[in-house]
């Protein structure tokens, strides 16, 4: 009994502390990264495989109940539903028109369409993503 | 299916309980994105994110405390989550 118990910790804490290190990875690429769909590719990825890792880890501890095949379909729903919202995220983006990160030159450029001021920060570039949404959705997405 | 000792006098529980408090952690890093970040976009994702965040902190609280009825609330936020996420980019 307690032979296979101990097993059943270790590879629950080795699953958890893996899924941790992927959800705190996601959550810093999440912060530093310079642009929204680089910010996209960080979290999209890394906190999807940190969920599933989590929650196996659950699975393998909880043992095989009817708890464990609600975990199981979380995990296929989150494996379903995670890329997909995304995805729609960053095809919602790129129709209103939000332009990805240069390197050198237009980085300026991007920097003073982000960055005005603490005051004016939030409305400005509210204002600026939806005034492309109408123009781009006046021609038609 | 209560815990037995692993490291000494460390148990399972508590090995749960210092994951969400990273959990948490790793979400309050994320609503500084939410709040800060420039545009909408941005706001969206760190909803997502934390959300997803969420799901899995439920799972922990109800594995925690040993009470099952917090797999279907997880279920439900999972649900949730992606329905609104989905009505926000289609707005």
């Amino acid at each position: 009994m307690s032979d296979t118990t101990t097993i059943t910790n270790v590879i629950t804490v080795v699953f958890l502390l893996t899924g941790a290190f992927f959800m705190l990875a996601g959550t810093i690429g999440f912060v530093r990264f310079p642009d929204f769909y680089s910010r996209m590719h960080a979290t999209g990825k890394c906190d999807t495989l940190g969920e599933g890792l989590m929650l196996v880890a659950l699975i393998v501890y909880g043992g095989a109940t009817f708890v464990s095949v609600k975990i199981l379909f979380l995990i296929m729903f989150i494996l379903l539903a995670n890329p997909t919202s995304t995805h729609a995220i960053a095809k919602a983006a790129y129709d209103v028109g939000l332009e990805p990160w240069r390197k050198l030159d237009d980085r300026v450029e991007w920097m003073n369409t982000g960055d005005t001021s603490d005051t004016g920060n939030i409305s400005n570039t509210g204002n600026s993503g939806e005034g492309r949404a109408d123009q781009d959705r006046g021609e038609g997405r | 299916m209560t815990g037995a000792l692993l490291f000494g006098t460390i148990g399972m529980v508590d090995v749960f309980l210092a994951m969400a408090i990273l959990i948490v952690m790793a979400s309050f890093v994320s609503l500084y994105r939410g709040i800060e970040g420039p545009g909408i976009f941005n706001r969206i994702i760190a909803v997502n994110v934390i959300g997803t965040k969420t799901i899995v902190l439920l799972v922990l609280i109800g594995f925690i405390y040993e009470r099952p009825d917090f797999f279907d609330i997880a279920l439900v936020y999972a649900i949730l989550n992606f329905i609104m996420t989905i009505a926000a980019t289609r707005y």
